[in-house]
């Protein structure tokens, strides 16, 4: 979760990082199915991180998902 | 009323405060309408504030300030807690949000929270700020936790 803040700190005009109470957002964590947590959706399931990772495989993850 | 948090809580948290460097603003969204733990929140969040003089809190409703719930991207989402910069009057959002109450290990998470954003400095690595700074389209990130 930290390190989703992170993110968004070094860029707040582009980034929002939202924590979400997964039992009281149901609504939210049915949409995108959360079984286990921490589970980071990127821009609406363009990717996923399922568990605490370290900050180089997020960086990974983000330009898989989101590109360069 | 009853204090959330125990008096060894409150000391451990100032110890832990005595780091802050910048002011930081809490903005608390709740709502009248059907929200469990709206009050909850709002008061943990209101003895988090009383810690330490460089934290300050306003507290608002998302259907009753339509415009600033929009403005901070919670419209219709109750209780949200926005983390952000404050210097004098100017408020600097950076983006950092919680959903829901910051109970058990979430409430770590929101002191982390506060330190972060009164450092003022993501303490990313220079490759990971270099790609997040690069960035030209909108990245929103929903981390989902459980208060457990």
């Amino acid at each position: 979760m930290v390190l989703a803040y992170q993110i968004a700190m070094e860029n707040p005009q582009m980034v929002l990082a939202e924590g979400v109470e997964a039992m009281e957002f149901q609504e939210l964590s049915s949409r995108y199915l959360i079984s286990g947590v921490p589970d980071t959706v990127i821009n609406a399931d363009a990717g996923r991180v399922v568990g605490a990772i370290p900050e180089q495989q997020m960086l990974a993850e983000l330009m898989r998902s989101i590109g360069k | 009323m009853e204090k959330l948090l125990p008096p060894d809580i409150v000391k451990q948290i100032g110890d832990v405060f005595q780091q802050l460097k910048h002011p930081v603003q809490i903005l608390f969204f709740g709502t009248e309408k059907h929200c469990e733990y709206c009050s909850e929140t709002r008061q943990l969040l209101e003895e988090v504030t009383e810690i330490s003089e460089l934290i300050s809190i306003s507290i608002h409703d998302v259907h009753k300030e339509p415009d600033l719930a929009k403005l901070y991207k919670v419209e219709g989402k109750a209780p949200a807690t926005v983390i952000a910069a404050r210097e004098g009057d100017q408020i600097t959002d950076f983006g950092i949000r919680y959903l829901g109450i910051p109970s058990g290990h979430e409430f770590t998470t929101l002191i982390q929270a506060i330190l972060l954003v009164s450092g003022r400095d993501s303490g990313l690595n220079p490759q990971t700020r270099e790609y997040v700074k690069s960035l030209t389209r909108p990245l929103h990130l929903e981390v989902f936790v459980t208060p457990t």
